[in-house]
């Protein structure tokens, strides 16, 4: 091999040249093609299109201002401009001269701005000598500098004073040039009166220009150019983001991509370029969330600071078709173990109990709304603690005097199955699951069930009715049901339809009555049913004996033939005692256990087994029994189940449900014990979480009302803080709810369940619009226990409820909380009438002729609308006036007939027709007439 | 096949087999340092890593953007030490015939400019592995996670690679040891070498003819003991540091029996028969009579041995010990290995209430 190497030298060295050559050019490609991987960023892309788009959009309004510019108008105008600039041309000497002088004077401001500018440093510079010298004591030097400083001030101050002239000067110079211009000035300016929208539009559109400097503004390396494609970023004070070792300001990114969101005119572009279907409610500039203090993530969740790709965000898809759709088109896949990836679209709701807190419902949500219905209908909040859900009642009925209502056999068949006897049944079944229907399983079961029963029975407290069933009509009793408003709580069996419609879940279905309770029972719960339980909500409704007889008959005609017809296994000892020595050997031997067990005797036993089993399925989370009062409900806390890591959720060797906590939560809310399938387990080790047999909507809303339950910090300022009025009504809407006030009322529009049942709205309990506004303070909290007919047409009643001081107080201020109005508003206690004023009001009176409705008292007719003489008590003054000014304003659909409809009187004779004195007059004449008692009041 | 590969993965047999092969490798490097050699493992070692990469689960694992080090790492370390073999058995079958080594003959001792022979070639390297860093950034993008999350671990929580073989460590012993005494004594051994090794001979040419002893150690420690754990940590190790076969799916559930036995248990309850005592160091005393056996009895007993005796001839006695030390504390490791797959073995001394473990 012919190598022509020089001495010394290994390689040759134009080979060595060549090889650096070619590594050099490799370096630089790479180098560029770093700088591009960098540059080429796929929002950038998207940025681009939303400018396509935006200016297609300008292109519309500015077609459109065109065409809205008088063709004619602006002819007009330019043929006018033409004659102007003709009469212009004769001054053109003057004008010169003018323009002369404006020069001059220009240069003379200017010459004397520098002027002053220096002078003014000057001045600054010896001041601060002199100053100085006089503070440390050098009064030598502060003598010579002082005449030097004097002098630069005279001179300063002269140099301001021409300055003031030359500009007065100016200023009538410039009058004058405007004054010779004038008819040009005046026409330019009406065009471009005409003409704004489209330059405007004009100056906007230019900016979307992909010109040369859109170019080089936008090329890499030079971001310090004010690039036009970059990142936008809205940084929250008062929202943070949980960074595990520090909370940071939140930081959403999100409208780089989703460029219009929160501008008006692109509801019809596809996403990202979509503006927020939610606008005036959301991120909106004027809505209560706008952008810039709340954000995006805050609500949708998601890595809002992440803004490279559509996967950076970590969007979720709805549903499987978005999945597919995704991944074509964006290669979407979840990233790798994500705190808080974004909420799916349908969850998006739940996030607002993240900052709305202490509410019992939130006006905009109604899915999270409708969650924490069925969450209350279901009583999940019996069992697991949920913050903010701790006034309320346990979900199922007290079973303190059990034993006086219904019998042994019918409990232990109705805890077995409770679906056998009513198919709408609240009560969840925990027996017959797919985890425990083994037959060595049922036999234990059905030990147990036996047990709790005796042992129940044995706490319960004896109960006799106070009253006898002395027989009844069934079909009025039927009727009754429906009219005076049992509805509002119960569904009915014989009223389906209604029943349906109402959807009302404060108390359990009324059917199979029959098969459960006895008759004397019935009719003693009916009259007074805090006989039976002191802390019930159900209320009486002041039945008349023969009332009470006849629901009583209807519902004891309700039979469940087939229930009635179960029996229950007897208790099987070897199984009772077989569970027993599992309790009892927790802690000991084998052995030990069973020889502790043998001291008991078979009454001990069974007790035993019954007190284990009751705190075993947590039947005390849901009913007050004796000895259990101290317990903690059974079921884990869910206050923060909307944070819990999805590593925390046990899906079993289930492979069905997709690991996410949306799909573990509901799939276990339609079966809790599918976790157990297919595991090997101790029948004390099984899941005990009860199956509601809820439907995948039910499920699904409390899905979503559970996963806004997060543990996310957001700081006070950055939560919704409830003010003063807010805070009342938020209290009284508690109360409200516990009672089911809102299942008859319509509060503003709010539920009003039952009203659903009625045809005419007017047939049904009163809609309570304005309510604090139009009620006097005292007389409320008198009528809430002394509940007597106000509108005695109605068939349905209002009950007398079974209230606290500290309750009635509390409905109080939630209607004074809602209207903010004040406590109490001054009665006159003697009405000052104007001259005539009287006579008027008792004119207007006959002409209206209130009393063909407001008859009470006034004549014999049958009533339909309140007693005027007690609307003293009752109303406000204040209400009364608005009220008449416009009853359907108040109440939409009400019969109060509006006589001053838009402002005039239909009577123009009474008080010259003036609409603001009759009402005044009438107020007056109402207040007048008024009882200063209340109604059967002593 | 597949199951059959899992099984062996496992360290309890692939580290005895790993260390067979490397004794049969030194025994035999004269075959294994062949063209032909490398050649037919290079043909026959394609079609097995397709074999291997058609597996999702092993396609899964090697490509992870954290692991792909250890796969280059793998191809070069596999490359070096048979070029090294290589180089030595050319050398080695020169020395025997009487001639000098490859690096010894006169053209390769001519000398040569360091410019532009040396200095320029680095600048290549240099340009080239920037070139080859960048592309890789490119194409890999960084492995970054989540903010740290002290409620939410990653699982496994590993450290960077090549500290995977002290984790690996961990498994068998206790912290102190494992993370704190054997990478110090490692350290400390790789200074000493130069002090120790006092065999001229090697000196800048390939030979293991030569220096049998100095490349057996070193060799065993490097890739027996480093980089064989390396790999099982990387590749083999998964959630909860359970073993996983490299076709196995990564189950966060999976479940391996282990319950280890102390030696004093073992000495007293099960071989005696009776109650631990409680005085802690009679109660221990088996497991530390056997360790200071181990660290200050074997060595004059070795030094007694022909072996001992010519190493002391060639060095001296200080350095005898010096060596013997680290070779047996370097022995510690797979001896602790193989006493806890065979036993169970927990600690030889387990005196947790003075946090020492052995």
């Amino acid at each position: 091999m012919s190598r022509k190497i020089e001495p010394g030298m290994a390689y040759d060295t134009s080979k060595l040249n060549k090889v650096f050559a070619f590594l050099s050019i490799l370096l630089l490609i790479t180098v560029f093609w770093v700088f591009l991987d960098d540059y080429l960023r796929p929002w950038k892309a998207v940025q681009i299109e939303a400018l396509k788009i935006k200016r297609e959009k300008i292109d519309g309004q500015l077609k459109a201002a065109e065409g809205a510019i008088d063709q004619q108008k602006m002819k007009d105008l330019e043929a006018r401009l033409e004659k102007a600039d003709e009469i212009i041309a004769t001054r053109k000497k003057d004008i010169a001269v003018v323009n002369d002088e404006i020069l001059s004077l220009n240069k003379l401001i200017k010459e004397e701005t520098i002027t002053s500018g220096q002078l003014n440093g000057d001045v600054a510079a010896t001041t601060f000598d002199f100053e100085s010298a006089s503070a440390h004591g050098d009064m030598k030097h502060a003598e010579q500098v002082l005449p030097k400083l004097h002098d630069l001030k005279i001179k300063f101050v002269a140099s301001k004073d021409r300055m003031k002239d030359y500009e007065a000067r100016m200023k009538k110079e410039q009058k004058k040039l405007e004054d010779l211009n004038k008819e040009v000035i005046e026409t330019e300016n009406e065009i471009k009166k005409m003409t704004m929208s489209r330059d405007l539009l004009q100056k906007a559109k230019k900016t979307t220009d992909m010109n040369a400097i859109f170019v080089i503004r936008n090329s890499p390396m030079v971001d310090y150019l004010d690039p036009t494609l970059k990142i936008h970023q809205v940084v929250m004070e008062n929202i943070t983001d949980d960074r595990y070792f520090q909370q940071v300001a939140k930081v959403d990114r999100c409208t780089t991509c989703h460029t219009f969101i929160d501008q008006k005119g692109y509801e019809d572009q596809a996403n990202p370029f979509k503006t927020h279907p939610k606008l005036d409610l959301m991120v909106g500039i004027d809505s209560p969330h706008p952008l810039k203090q709340y954000g995006c993530t805050t609500c949708h969740g998601g890595e809002g600071h992440r803004v490279n790709d559509f996967n950076a965000a970590e969007h979720r898809p709805q549903n499987e078709a978005q999945q597919k759709e995704w991944e074509a088109k964006y290669h979407w896949h979840p990233g790798h173990k994500v705190a808080l990836p974004m909420m799916k679209l349908q969850h998006t709701e739940s996030q607002c109990l993240k900052c709305h807190q202490g509410v019992e419902y939130i006006a905009q949500a109604p899915k999270l709304n409708e969650g924490r219905a069925n969450i209350e209908k279901f009583g999940c909040n019996g069992c697991h603690k949920i913050e903010g859900w701790e006034h309320r009642r346990k979900p199922g009925p007290s079973l303190l005097k059990v034993a006086g209502k219904i019998n042994k056999e019918f409990f232990k068949n109705w805890v077995w199955e409770p679906k056998s006897f009513n198919k709408h049944a609240k009560m969840p079944q925990f027996f017959m699951q797919s985890n425990n229907s083994k037959p060595e399983f049922v036999k234990k079961n059905i030990a147990e069930v036996n047990a709790i029963a005796e042992f129940i029975w044995s706490k319960s407290k004896d109960y006799q009715p106070f009253d006898r069933y002395r027989g009844g009509n069934a079909e009025r009793g039927k009727n009754l049901i429906k009219e005076v408003g049992c509805m509002g709580c119960h569904g009915v069996e014989g009223y389906e339809e209604e029943s349906k419609k109402v959807n009302a879940h404060a108390g359990p279905y009324l059917t199979g009555t029959g098969s459960k309770v006895d008759a004397d029972w019935l009719v003693s719960w009916l009259k007074k049913p805090s006989h039976y339980q002191e802390d019930t909500i159900m209320p009486s409704f002041r039945l008349s004996d023969t009332e009470a007889n006849d629901i009583t008959s209807y519902l004891m005609s309700l039979k469940n033939k087939s229930f009635e017809r179960l029996k229950f296994e007897p208790m099987n000892n070897e199984a009772r005692d077989e569970i027993l020595v599992d309790y009892l050997s927790a802690f000991d031997t084998e052995a030990g256990a069973k020889a502790k067990l043998a001291k008991m005797s078979d009454h001990e036993r069974t007790m035993e087994l019954g007190f284990r089993s009751v705190g075993k399925y947590g039947c005390y989370s849901c009913h007050n029994i004796d000895g259990f009062a101290d317990r903690a409900p059974i079921g884990p806390e869910l206050t923060k189940e909307g944070s819990k890591p999805i590593s925390q959720f046990f899906f079993g060797i289930d492979h069905t449900i997709p690991h996410e906590r949306d799909a573990w939560l509901k799939a276990h809310l339609v079966n809790p014990r599918r976790w157990d399938i297919g595991i090997d387990k101790l029948f004390k080790d099984l899941n005990r979480m009860p199956n509601f047999y809820m439907t995948e909507e039910e499920a699904d809303s409390i899905t979503l009302a559970l996963l806004g339950q997060v543990s996310e910090n957001i700081p006070m300022a950055g939560k919704k803080n409830l003010n003063q009025w807010e805070k009342m009504a938020a209290d009284g809407l508690k109360t409200a709810n516990k009672f089911n006030c809102i299942g008859c009322h319509k509060v503003d529009g709010f539920r009003g369940d039952i009203l659903n049942m009625y045809e005419d709205i007017n047939e049904g309990p009163p809609r309570l619009n304005d309510q604090g506004h139009r009620i006097q303070t005292d007389w409320f909290h008198y009528f809430l226990s002394n509940v007597y007919p106000i509108r005695p047409w109605l068939k349905v009643r209002m009950p007398s409820f079974n209230l606290s001081n500290e309750e009635k107080n509390s409905l109080v201020s939630y209607f004074q909380g809602i209207s903010h109005v004040q406590t109490f508003e001054d009665n006159q206690s003697e009405v000052v009438w104007e001259p005539g004023e009287r006579d008027a009001a008792k004119k207007l009176f006959n002409n209206l002729n209130c009393v063909s409705c407001h008859s009470t008292g006034f004549t014999n007719d049958p009533p339909s609308a309140p007693n005027l003489y007690q609307a003293k008590r009752r109303l406000r003054p204040a209400w009364i006036r608005k009220w008449l000014e416009n009853p359907q304003a108040i109440l939409e659909g009400t019969v109060m007939p509006s006589f001053w409809e838009g402002g005039e009187s239909s009577e123009p004779d009474i008080l010259g027709g003036d609409s603001q004195k009759q009402i005044s007059a009438l107020v007056k004449y109402i207040q007048e007439i008024g009882y200063d008692k209340l109604p059967n009041s002593k | 096949m597949r199951e059959l590969i899992n099984w062996i993965a496992d360290p309890i047999r692939s580290f005895p087999i790993f260390t067979i092969l490397f004794f049969l490798m030194l025994k035999h490097y004269r075959v294994v340092g062949t063209k032909k050699f490398a050649w037919i493992a290079f043909l026959l070692s394609i079609p097995t890593f397709f074999w291997f990469a058609a597996d999702p689960n092993f396609f899964l694992i090697i490509t992870t953007p954290d692991n792909i080090p250890i796969s280059i790492l793998i191809i070069l370390i596999t490359f070096l030490t048979w070029f090294a073999l290589y180089q030595c058995a050319v050398n080695d079958a020169r020395l025997e015939q009487g001639l000098t080594p490859m690096e010894g003959t006169p053209e390769n001792r001519e000398k040569v400019w360091t410019w532009p022979n040396l200095v320029y070639t680095e600048l290549f390297a240099i340009i080239a592995g920037t070139v080859f860093l960048i592309v890789w950034a490119i194409i890999f993008k960084a492995p970054l996670e989540e903010p740290a999350n002290p409620t939410w671990a990653p699982n496994p929580a590993k450290a960077p690679w090549y500290f995977l073989g002290l984790q690996e460590m961990l498994v068998y012993f206790d912290p102190w040891m494992a993370g704190v005494v054997l990478p110090g004594v490692i350290v400390v051994g790789l200074i000493a070498i130069p002090y120790i090794d006092t065999n001229p001979k090697g000196n800048g040419y390939y030979t293991f003819m030569e220096r049998k002893m100095a490349m057996t150690f070193f060799l065993f420690g490097w890739l027996a003991l480093w980089i064989y754990l390396i790999i099982v940590g990387t590749f083999l190790r998964g959630p909860n540091w359970t073993f996983y076969g490299p076709f196995e799916f990564w189950d966060l559930h999976k479940v391996v029996a282990a319950y280890n036995v102390n030696l004093s248990e073992f000495f007293w309850i099960k071989g005696l028969g009776r109650a631990m005592p409680k005085n802690l160091l009679l109660r221990e005393s088996v497991g530390i009579i056997l360790s200071l056996g181990y660290m200050f009895g074997l060595p004059p007993l070795i030094a007694r041995t022909k072996w001992g005796m010519s190493i002391i001839e060639k060095t001296g006695k200080v350095r005898f010990y010096i060596l013997i030390g680290l070779v047996l504390l370097m022995g510690s490791l797979p001896i602790k290995m193989f006493l806890r797959w065979l036993f169970s073995l927990k600690y030889i001394v387990a005196l947790p209430e003075w946090e020492l473990n052995l």
